[in-house]
C-alpha cells in the first residue's frame, strides 16, 4: 500500500465501559469519547477535519447514527464516513480514517467507535444474517465458535485449562484498567471452568461480555503531529481482508484463519517486522473467547502452529512476558462492538505514547492491533513509537 | 422531580420478502419438489459449494455447473448449545439443549451450518456419518431440511 505521506495517533479518549450506562444516552456516550480525545490532542473542534463512525446500528434498533451522534463526535459541517463490519466495525473505522491522512486528503481526522448493547437486541441483529440460508440455522457467535473451537481442539489438542488460563489473564489486566467493563483481579482457572456450558467447549466466562461504550482516536499528518505532540504514536502499516460469506465456506476456519495470516504478514512486511514476537512490545487483539487468542498467536506468527499453549502456560502473553498481550484486558473484558476495534488501537497508541498508568508494560516501540469480525473478517494495524 | 433515569421501551412486529434469485429459487425448487440437494462447481478452482450461489469469490467466475449432493455427509465440526438462542425463523429461544455441526454433504466441498439430533458429547465426533432429515410436507425453503442425524448404514 503507498501511503503519500507520515501520519500518527495524537490523541485518545473512551468513555467509562459497562454492562448499561443508563446515565447516558447514545449521542451523550459518543460525545463522552470524543471530547476526551480532543481534549487529550489538545485540538478544539475546529480543527478536526473530518470523522469517521463506526457502530453496528441493528444491534441498537436505530437508524443513521451519523445523524444523531454527530454533533458530539465534533461532525457538523464536515465529511463523515460510517463504518458497520461487526467485530471489525472499530478496526476499519481506524484504518479508513487513517487511510483519509495518509493519503493527503485531511490533516487530521477524528475516528469514534459506540455501542449500546443494553439497548437494543444484539442476538436479533446478529440473527438478521442472510435471509435465504443463515437465518434458519444462526446460533450467534457463541455456538459459531464452539463450532470451530471443536475443530481447533481436534487440531492442535488445547485442554480447557489453557483456554481458561487466557480469561484470567484478561480479567486481571483488566483491574489494571480503569475504564474495563469486568473487572476480576482474583478470578481463576477454576472459577471459569465451572461456570456454566454455554455452548460446549464454551463456558459463560470465557465469553466476552456485552457492554455499553465509546472510544475514539485522533489522527494528524506528520507536519500536525510533530507541533501538537511530543510522542505521537506513528501508524506503520494497515491491512484488511475479507472473506467467503457462509461459514461452511471456511475450511477450518480458527485453524487456518487465512485472512488474518495474510493480514498480520501484510502489515509485518510494511512495517519491517522480522520476528513479531522478539520485535513486538506489546498487542492489543480482537479475542470475543478464550480459545481465538490461542488461534491468534498462531495466525499472527507469534509461534509455530500448535505451539500456542504454550505462550499462556510459560506467561510469555502476561504482562511481564516477553510480548504482553492485551494489558487492557482485551474484548474478554470490555465489548461494546462498534467501539471495541477502536478501543484496541487506542489501547496500542495509549502503550506507545507511554499514558497506560497501571496497565503500561513499559517502553513500547512497536504495537500490534488487531480486529475480528463476523466469520473471519481481519484487520491489522501496527503504531510504533518511530515515524519509519 | 427525583434523579431517576429512565428508558423508553419500543416493541416492533415487522415482516420483511426477500427475491431469493435464480440460484436459489432453483435450488428451493428441486429440494421441494424432489426432496434432492445442489450444489454448485466453480469451472475455475472446480470447488462444489452449498449453498449454491451464481459465483465463486475466490476465482470471481459464474458458477453454471449444478451438482446433486447428500443427503449423507461427514461431520467436520460439532457443539452442544445449552444457551436459549433466539430462533430467527420464530423471533422465539430455541429449546435447549441441542446440537449443531458443519456437514459436508458427499460431493461438496464446503460444509453446512446446521442443527443435530444427537446431544451427546460421547457420540458425536467430527469424522461422524451422518445424513440429512428433511420436513415433510416441503415448502421450499432453507427449513425443508430439518437437520441431520446419525448415519446407520
Amino acid at each position: 500500500m503507498k501511503w503519500r505521506r507520515r501520519f500518527a495517533i495524537i490523541g485518545t479518549g473512551q468513555t467509562r465501559h459497562g454492562r448499561q450506562r443508563d446515565d447516558v444516552s447514545q449521542p451523550e456516550l459518543v460525545r463522552e469519547a470524543a471530547r476526551r480525545a480532543l481534549e487529550d490532542a489538545e485540538l478544539h473542534v475546529g480543527d478536526i477535519e473530518a470523522v469517521v463512525l463506526a457502530n453496528m446500528e441493528l444491534f441498537e434498533g436505530r437508524a443513521f447514527p451519523e445523524l444523531w451522534c454527530a454533533e458530539g463526535a465534533a461532525a457538523l459541517g464536515k465529511p463523515v464516513l460510517k463504518i458497520a463490519t461487526g467485530g471489525t466495525s472499530g478496526t476499519s473505522g481506524a484504518i479508513a480514517g487513517a487511510l483519509q491522512v495518509a493519503s493527503g486528503v485531511f490533516e487530521t481526522v477524528l475516528v469514534v467507535g459506540f455501542e449500546k448493547q443494553s439497548e437494543g437486541q444484539t442476538a436479533a441483529g446478529m440473527a438478521l444474517t442472510d435471509p435465504l440460508w443463515d437465518r434458519h440455522v444462526a446460533s450467534a457467535a457463541i455456538g459459531n465458535f464452539a463450532l470451530s473451537i471443536s475443530q481447533y481442539l481436534h487440531a492442535r489438542g488445547v485442554t480447557p485449562e489453557q483456554a481458561a488460563r487466557v480469561v484470567v489473564k484478561a480479567r486481571r489486566n483488566a483491574a489494571n484498567n480503569p475504564y474495563a467493563h469486568l473487572q476480576q483481579p482474583e478470578l481463576t482457572v477454576e472459577q471459569v471452568l465451572a461456570s456454566r456450558v454455554l455452548a460446549w467447549p464454551i463456558h459463560l466466562l470465557e465469553m466476552c461480555p456485552t457492554s455499553d461504550g465509546a472510544c475514539a482516536v485522533v489522527y494528524a499528518s506528520e507536519a500536525v503531529a510533530r507541533r501538537r505532540c511530543p510522542r505521537p504514536a506513528w501508524v506503520r502499516a494497515v491491512a484488511t481482508r475479507h472473506d467467503q460469506p457462509y461459514i461452511g465456506d471456511l475450511d477450518d476456519r480458527l485453524v487456518k484463519m487465512r485472512t488474518l495470516r495474510s493480514a498480520a504478514r501484510e502489515a509485518y512486511r510494511e512495517a519491517g517486522i522480522r520476528e513479531p514476537l522478539r520485535e513486538l512490545d506489546v498487542a492489543e487483539i480482537y479475542e470475543p473467547v478464550s480459545y481465538a487468542e490461542l488461534a491468534w498467536y498462531e495466525a499472527l506468527d507469534l509461534c509455530p502452529d500448535g505451539e500456542a499453549a504454550r505462550l499462556i502456560e510459560d506467561g510469555v502473553t502476561a504482562m511481564d512476558g516477553e510480548l504482553p498481550v492485551n494489558p487492557s484486558g482485551g474484548v474478554l473484558s470490555t465489548n461494546p462492538v462498534g467501539a471495541s476495534g477502536v478501543i484496541r488501537t487506542a489501547e496500542a497508541a495509549i502503550q506507545v505514547q507511554g499514558k497506560g498508568g497501571k496497565r503500561q508494560v513499559g517502553d513500547v516501540h512497536l504495537a500490534l492491533v488487531t480486529g475480528y469480525g463476523v466469520y473471519a473478517w481481519s484487520d491489522v494495524l501496527i503504531l510504533s513509537s518511530r515515524p519509519g | 422531580m427525583g434523579h431517576e433515569l429512565l428508558r423508553v421501551p419500543l416493541t416492533l412486529n415487522l415482516t420483511w420478502r426477500y427475491a431469493a434469485g435464480r440460484s436459489f429459487s432453483r435450488f428451493f425448487r428441486t429440494l421441494r419438489e424432489e426432496g434432492r440437494i445442489l450444489g454448485r462447481r466453480c469451472p475455475g478452482c472446480r470447488r462444489v459449494y452449498l449453498p449454491p450461489r451464481p459465483l465463486c469469490g475466490d476465482c470471481f467466475r459464474r458458477l453454471e455447473e449444478w451438482v446433486p449432493v447428500g443427503p449423507q455427509g461427514t461431520l467436520r465440526a460439532f457443539t452442544v448449545v445449552h444457551f436459549p438462542f433466539l430462533d430467527p425463523t420464530t423471533g422465539r429461544p430455541r429449546p435447549v439443549p441441542f446440537g449443531m455441526g458443519l456437514v459436508q454433504l458427499d460431493g461438496a466441498d464446503t460444509t453446512v451450518n446446521h442443527y443435530l439430533d444427537e446431544t451427546d458429547l460421547g457420540r458425536l465426533r467430527i469424522g461422524l456419518r451422518v445424513e440429512a432429515v428433511f420436513r415433510e410436507p416441503r415448502e421450499g425453503t432453507m427449513g425443508d431440511i430439518r437437520g441431520f442425524r446419525v448415519f446407520v448404514s
